[in-house]
Formats: C-alpha cells, sequence, structure tokens
C-alpha cells in the first residue's frame, strides 16, 4: 500500500526483491546502497544468519527526490529465498507496491527460479492480491558467469516472463542491470500512483 | 521533539498517548511497515527502519502465537537495561495498525498498557476508512524520475 500523503506531499513505496536462494537478492541492495550518496539513503539493516545468509529480511530506505511536486521515498526489502522460510516470505511481501523477482540465471537453478516464481504468485494470492496487478519486473542475474553455465535473457524470458513484464539481464554483484531493475520497477509503481490504481 | 505525522487524524491520539503514558516514542504504522505518524525520531530514515524491524516483529510473533495459542499474541514487550519497548495492535473498521511506544523509567509497563487502551479506542474511532488514492503524480513524471534516480547513481 502506497502511502500518499498530500497534505505534506510525501510519497512512500515498498518494493520487494523476490527469488530463490542465491539468487542475488542482497547483492542488488548491497550494490544500491554503495552507490546512492549518504544523503539519499537510511541505514541498510540486514537480519541475516551467521553466514549472511537472509535470515528475515534486508531493508534499506531511499530517497527518490521530488517527483510531481511528491518527496517520494521507497523502501527497499528483500525476502530469504530458502524454502523453508516461506512463511516469513510472505510477511515480508505483505503491502508491496511492486515486486522485483531476481532469478539466478544459471541453467541448473531454472527449476528453483520456476518454483520461486510459483510461490511468489501463491503468496500474493494468499494476500488478497492479483498477481496480475502487481508491479512486477523480472531481473536474471548471475549474466558475468561463463556462457556455457548460464542461459540467456530470451530462453529465460521464455520459462518465467509469461506476463510480459520489463526483464533485465543483470550482473548484481559489479553493477550491470542493477539500475535499470530499480529504474523500471520505480517507474511501474508509480505509474500506478499517476493513475490512481494504488491498492 | 516534534510530533510528525503522515495523516491528520494520528496527530491528537498520539500526542495524548505520548503526553498521558509519559512515552519517549511513539509510532503508529500500518502492519506493512508505513509510517502514520510519529513522536520522538529525530531522522526520518530511523522512523522507518524502526517501522520495518517493528512490522517484521509484530509479523513473526503473530505467526508464533498461531503456531503455539492458535491465536497471534495481543501485544510484545521487551526490557532493555534503560529503555523498553511496547508494541501491540490497535483495531479500526479497516483492519489493524500497529504502535510501538519506547518509554523508560519515566513511565511503566503498566501506564503505557493503561493508555495504549484509550488511545487504540480514540484511534478506532477517528481512522478513516483506507481508499485508493487520487492520481497523485503528472502523467509524465517519467522525467524527473529518470533524472533522479540518474543522479543518485552517479549518472547525471
Amino acid at each position: 500500500m502506497s502511502l500518499v500523503n498530500y497534505a505534506t506531499r510525501e510519497i512512500t513505496c515498498k518494493i520487494v526483491y523476490y527469488g530463490p536462494g542465491r539468487s542475488g537478492k542482497t547483492t542488488n541492495l548491497h550494490y544500491i546502497y554503495g552507490q546512492v550518496p549518504g544523503d539519499r539513503k537510511g541505514q541498510m539493516v540486514s537480519l541475516a544468519t551467521q553466514t549472511d545468509r537472509t535470515l528475515f529480511f534486508d531493508f534499506l530506505p531511499i530517497d527518490l527526490g521530488t517527483i510531481s511536486g511528491f518527496s517520494t521515498r521507497f523502501q527497499l526489502y528483500t525476502v530469504p529465498g530458502q524454502i523453508y522460510y516461506a512463511t516469513t516470505r510472505k510477511l515480508v511481501l505483505q503491502g508491496a507496491d511492486g515486486v522485483v523477482f531476481v532469478a539466478d540465471s544459471q541453467s541448473r537453478q531454472l527449476q528453483e527460479n520456476i518454483e520461486s516464481f510459483q510461490d511468489l504468485h501463491s503468496n500474493l494470492a494468499e494476500h488478497g492480491v492479483d498477481a496480475r496487478a502487481v508491479p512486477l519486473v523480472i531481473q536474471y542475474n548471475k549474466q558475468d558467469l561463463p556462457a556455457d553455465m548460464v542461459m540467456g535473457v530470451s530462453d529465460l524470458d521464455e520459462q518465467l516472463n509469461f506476463r510480459g513484464v520489463p526483464s533485465f539481464g543483470a550482473d548484481a554483484l559489479h553493477g550491470p542491470g542493477v539500475f535499470e531493475t530499480l529504474r523500471a520497477i520505480s517507474e511501474l509503481v508509480l505509474r500506478r500512483l499517476s493513475s490512481g490504481g494504488n491498492r | 521533539m516534534q510530533l510528525q505525522v503522515a495523516a491528520d487524524w494520528v496527530e491528537a491520539p498520539l500526542k495524548a498517548f505520548v503526553d498521558e503514558a509519559r512515552a519517549e516514542v511513539a509510532v503508529l504504522m500500518h502492519p506493512s511497515g508505513q509510517v502514520l505518524g510519529q513522536f520522538g525520531f529525530v531522522r526520518s530514515v530511523d522512523v522507518v527502519t524502526a517501522c520495518a524491524l517493528a512490522a517484521a516483529i509484530h509479523a513473526s510473533s503473530g505467526e508464533l502465537g498461531r503456531l503455539v495459542e492458535g491465536k497471534p499474541f495481543a501485544g510484545m514487550h521487551y526490557a532493555g537495561p534503560t529503555k523498553q519497548i511496547f508494541l501491540a495492535p490497535v483495531e479500526i473498521a479497516d483492519g489493524t495498525l500497529l504502535l510501538l511506544t519506547v518509554f523508560d523509567e519515566e513511565s511503566s509497563l503498566g501506564l503505557v498498557q493503561l493508555f495504549f487502551k484509550e488511545f487504540a479506542a480514540r484511534v478506532a474511532k477517528v481512522a478513516p476508512e483506507f481508499k485508493s488514492a487520487e492520481a497523485a503524480l503528472a502523467v509524465d513524471f517519467e522525467g524527473e524520475l529518470n533524472k533522479n534516480l540518474a543522479l543518485m547513481f552517479g549518472r547525471g
């Protein structure tokens, strides 16, 4: 649920990075955190295990500045990707205004991607949300790995992107594709607000 | 300290609660972590982080309550060496909100719980139905968005 305050001209939106374990969701947030100037970001909070696997979520608030006269803030969350954190994923997804699905481009991870994508749709449905109506962007991460290990963007699109949503190849560790993904989901979420389609 | 509200109807109940319960910090939020009004935080980024964490505590303790007791816990209390927090749901016509409050030795859990009940009743009376936002942004907002993002990422 985007929060729009007409009196103070402020908009706050929640974006959730979703996907299978080790696909690079936290890496996306780390890269964004490293790029955004200090006065435009809050503290990055990671509720992680001792081995740095996301236990509950990562959280990064960023300030997009003024858009159409509204001070616009995004709260970026990741979910834990491991299968046994299903309940936690559902909780973090609550109230999401937009979702970035981070897929692992490695051929051997295809089934995990498909299962996680189905899990996303199932959790949205459990929240009473029509998955087709939620702004969604797909990122195919780890495209920097050797070509014989990864699937190309068009092949992955064929397997996962049946809705034809914006999709991007990425190397979240080094940056390519991270900005484009964030820009695309920001645009989709804000476009809903420009048409009054919030909630 | 200043009272900061995102929704006007939050202001009076929150101010009354802070005064009466002698709380140090109080935040009313949506269960998704969105701030509706706060008192006590100096930096707005600290508020959103606190709300994200509080929403997570509430969500996970609710699930834990369902697991062990068949229903969510009504509220949570943690006591630190000098400060304590109390987190509890506030039922309104359109769902549930959360109040997170921090207090020290100037107050007590009993006092906070006592005035929380009054706060919850006040909020339930004045909370409007959440509705779809009217078209908030201009149709051609993309130019500003792209410019702001490019500046943030050093591409401006």
